[in-house]
């Protein structure tokens, strides 16, 4: 079986598992799926990758949709093999809310800190909100990562 | 990586400053007598906020600021960066190109890994192997300068392709290195497997099952010690690895002898894809125009790095510049085993468990830092210090 | 003895200014052995004496929350007790400078008093590393100290006296490393464990707890203490010397044997991975404690049928 059936199985396979939550499906490139779904939805759909073992958990992106959108968006990446699949949750800058999904994948943990402190979004249930990379005495309410934050100008 | 309140308990913090640390992070070990009892982390010490600096660069501008996200896998940092822009802007690479990415990459491994056995040697207090092992390091170092210039940041990349080319006398140094090196890394299998003080400090220790090892999401050289049959390079073949192959490492011991096996045999595997890379080269051009623009799109890079799986993730706009660039290193899904791993374990196998995981600090620690208004600024300039320096000395003197 | 004589001895020859040029002097020749074992340089002659003078010049920081007079005191201490010992050991080949009956339990005792500080030393202090680092120095010494007694013992049981003169000048005229090779060895990797060498450093492994139970320590407490662990070096390899290898009966001799001794110090010391504390403890009692105790007994049963110890 060749690498390019592997992978369309696999996404198959995928698309499968996350029909009951999937809001939208794209293929933006071969071998990668990339399905939007409600916050609600999340921990179901990680479940249903996770517990069937679908792939792993690679990497948790946050995005700012950009200063006009308002909105945040968290890409899930998980994959298998070849095949990447992406689970999208958007969420609204004032209310920055996901639940954690520490409880299936403990790796998670640091992604998810990650998350809290770039972009101030809210993980409910995560076991360490703590600061993982931003010093201690940085300033409460800043969020690097977002766009409205502008790196200053160093003095001097 | 639960939360710990560890009021009443004795703890030996290791970093940020420490000698067991050659790169800043700071670790909490709770111990019982000699026995760990329990870990925490903290890292961001070398935070240097290059993925916001990001945003604000020219696509090209970039591949320089990621080269140097880390200095022991520089390379391989610019090639994922590579490999996602050029998929962006729709390139087709000349396959030249990418070979000579990938014998650089194999390079970039070696010195990666004979840096790491050094690294790790010296935790067991075992300096002489690590004496050894970096002198043979200096064998790929002086190859990687021949070929790129450069010892650190070699920048054999451009978008597009790369700007260094092999001739023929360069492969015939190369290959009288990898000669001296594979043949010094059987003596380095040798040790690692044999010595019996050094096994007794490496067999047994730590031991990570194959399912540990997939819970806790670890990656590379890590997780194969533990049995997950997990290579980028053969799960999903980038640059020219379907033409050059390599064969997975694996061990299924799980504890830090399996880790330096594991290494140690890659090594082995390097070599040969090396020179089959140098024996049948393609010809052909090594670059193509990239374009200054690239339109909105978005795409995943994923490459194996000496530590394990490197994850891009990047976000064009439209404009020169892009709109997002998320980096995923392999050391920070590492660090998750290291809590689970320590406990229970002696105090003096903490160095060894730590360097187990090839932790690359540089390559977690991106993003920001901030400096707060000037009366209370966090930044200081040279001056600024100067001054500082001279007012303290005066005033201990009065 | 007149006074003059004696304060000579204390002072400049054999104690004193001697052995402290002595001990930096054999520094340098360890630390050029293990550099060329592993492949690099190593210091240039005057390194340790740089080390030292650098180290006396600068500023002793006191560290908050412990025993002023006891963190000052200690180093002291440990140095005089290593000069004290150099008084009754034969040094390059001389007649030790004192000798009474018993002064080779003495010089041991004196000998272990340097250990003894740094662990309090480190007890001292409130530094998480120091308590570490004293833990597993105290722990090391109860571990090696009653092995290294015994291999010492084995010659004095066998002349009949605990008089290093007396035992020295017996051993010149036999080799009872042939005799006792047990004891040799034992003795030769205590003398290790008593100066913390690689791979006995598990009390001051760098990697795990910086410095151990001097961390805390700089300028001139850390300056004195080093400088015990040179004097410290001879004497010990002084002893193996001349216990073992057919007596030191002049400097030719003395300075061939110690080096000898030195270069396979050297030698062990680059062959191994540190042992950790309790792989350490596990060697001297499983192995290091038993065999002397087992040669000892070998030989005074020998002795008690009348065999005069030589060949």
């Amino acid at each position: 079986m060749d690498r390019e059936t592997t992978i369309s199985q696999s996404l198959e396979s995928a698309r499968i598992l996350l029909a009951p939550c999937t809001q939208q499906l794209l293929t933006p490139e071969p071998g990668r799926m990339d399905i939007s779904l409600a916050t609600a939805d999340l921990l179901p759909a990680v479940a249903a990758l996770h517990l069937n073992g679908w792939g792993r958990l690679v990497a948790v992106t946050g995005l700012d949709l950009g200063v006009n959108e308002g909105d945040l968006e968290v890409l899930y990446h998980f994959c298998a093999g070849a095949a990447i699949v992406t689970l999208r949750v958007r969420v609204p800058k004032a209310d920055a809310a996901i639940p954690t999904i520490c409880s299936l994948i403990p790796a998670a943990s640091f992604y998810e800190r990650e998350l809290g402190e770039m972009f101030g979004i809210t993980v409910v249930g995560t076991p360490n909100p703590d600061r993982l990379f931003l010093p201690d005495d940085w300033p409460a309410g800043v969020y690097p990562l977002r766009k409205d934050f502008v790196v200053p100008e160093i003095p001097g | 990586m639960q939360k710990n309140d560890q009021a009443d308990k004795f703890i030996i913090p290791i970093g940020p400053q420490h000698p067991a640390l050659k790169e800043p992070g700071h670790f909490e070990f709770t111990v019982d007598g000699e026995i760990v009892t329990g870990a925490t982390i903290r890292l961001g010490y070398v935070h240097r906020g290059i993925e916001k600096a990001t945003e604000s660069r020219t696509w090209v501008q970039n591949l320089y600021l990621l080269e140097r996200v880390c200095g022991i896998c520089s390379h391989i940092h610019a090639t994922a960066y590579c490999l996602g822009v050029e998929r962006l802007a729709g390139l087709s690479v000349p396959p030249r190109a990418q070979a000579i990415r990938e014998l650089v990459v194999e390079l970039e491994r070696i010195h990666s890994h004979m840096l790491w056995l050094g690294v790790a040697a010296h935790e067991a207090g075992f300096d002489t192997l690590f004496m050894y092992s970096w002198r043979d390091r200096e064998t790929v170092m002086d190859i990687l300068e021949g070929l790129t210039g450069n010892r650190v940041h070699y920048s054999a990349n451009i978008l597009g392709g790369v700007k260094i080319d092999v001739d023929a006398e360069q492969t015939k140094t190369i290959l009288q290195g990898v000669d001296f090196l594979e043949k010094r890394t059987h003596h380095y299998l040798d040790v690692v497997t044999t010595d019996s003080a050094f096994v007794q400090r490496t067999a047994g220790i730590a031991v990570m099952s194959k399912a540990v090892a997939e819970h806790f999401g670890a990656v590379g050289p890590t997780a194969r010690a533990s049995g997950v049959t997990q290579d980028i390079r053969i799960d999903a073949p980038y640059l020219a690895y379907e033409d050059f192959p390599v064969e997975i490492v694996l061990d299924t011991a799980g504890d830090l002898k399996a880790r330096f096996v594991v290494r140690v045999q890659e090594l082995f595997q390097s070599y040969q894809v090396i020179r089959a890379i140098l024996d049948k080269l393609p010809a052909g051009e090594l670059a193509v125009t990239m374009p200054r623009r690239i339109k909105e799109n978005e795409t995943i890079s994923r490459v194996e790095a000496p530590r394990g799986e490197l994850f891009y993730y990047l976000k064009s706009n439209g404009t020169d510049k892009p709109e997002r660039i998320k980096i995923r290193t392999p050391s920070i899904c590492n660090f998750g085993t290291v809590p689970a791993l320590a406990a229970g374990h002696q105090l003096a196998d903490m160095p060894m468990i730590l360097a187990g995981i090839d932790p690359c600090f540089s390559c977690n620690d991106r993003m920001v830092t901030i400096h707060r208004p000037a009366d209370d600024s966090q930044t200081w300039t040279w001056e600024m210090l100067r001054q500082y320096g001279i007012s303290y000395y005066r005033e201990k003197e009065r | 003895m007149n006074a003059i004589g004696m304060l000579t001895n204390l002072l400049f020859f054999p104690a004193g200014l001697f052995v402290l040029v002595t001990g930096l002097a054999y520094e340098w020749v360890d630390r050029k052995l293990v550099a060329r074992f592993q492949n690099r340089l190593g210091p240039r002659w005057f390194q340790p004496l740089a080390d030292m003078v650098k180290l006396l010049s600068k500023e002793e920081v006191i560290p908050e929350g412990l025993d002023v007079r006891l963190f000052v005191a200690l180093p002291v201490v440990a140095l005089a007790g290593a000069l004290t010992a150099a008084l009754y050991v034969p040094l390059v080949g001389l007649n030790p400078a004192h000798s009474f009956p018993g002064d080779l339990i003495v010089t041991l005792y004196l000998l272990s008093l340097l250990t003894m500080c740094i662990g309090l030393a480190g007890a001292n202090t409130r530094d998480r590393f120091s308590l570490i680092g004293a833990t597993r120095t105290l722990t090391q010494l109860f571990s090696y100290e009653a092995p290294f007694l015994l291999a010492l013992l084995g010659p004095a049981i066998v002349v009949g006296s605990w008089q290093i003169r007396e035992v020295t000048a017996y051993a010149n005229q036999h080799w009872l490393i042939l005799t006792q090779p047990v004891g040799f060895v034992i003795a030769l990797i205590g003398l290790m464990g008593k100066l913390e060498l690689p791979p006995f450093d598990a009390p001051e492994a760098e990697t795990e707890i910086v410095a151990g139970a001097l961390t805390e320590y700089s300028g001139r407490g850390l300056a004195l203490f080093r400088l015990g662990k040179g004097v410290e070096l001879v004497i010990g390899l002084t002893l193996v010397a001349a216990f073992f290898l057919g007596g030191v009966a002049n400097p030719v001799a003395f300075f061939i044997k110690t080096l000898a001794l030195l270069l396979i110090i050297a030698g062990l010391q680059s062959l191994f991975a540190r042992l950790r504390i309790d792989q350490a403890v596990g060697l001297w009692w499983r192995y290091g404690a038993l065999l002397a105790l087992v040669q000892l007994l070998v030989l005074i049963i020998l002795r008690f049928w009348g065999w005069n110890g030589g060949l």
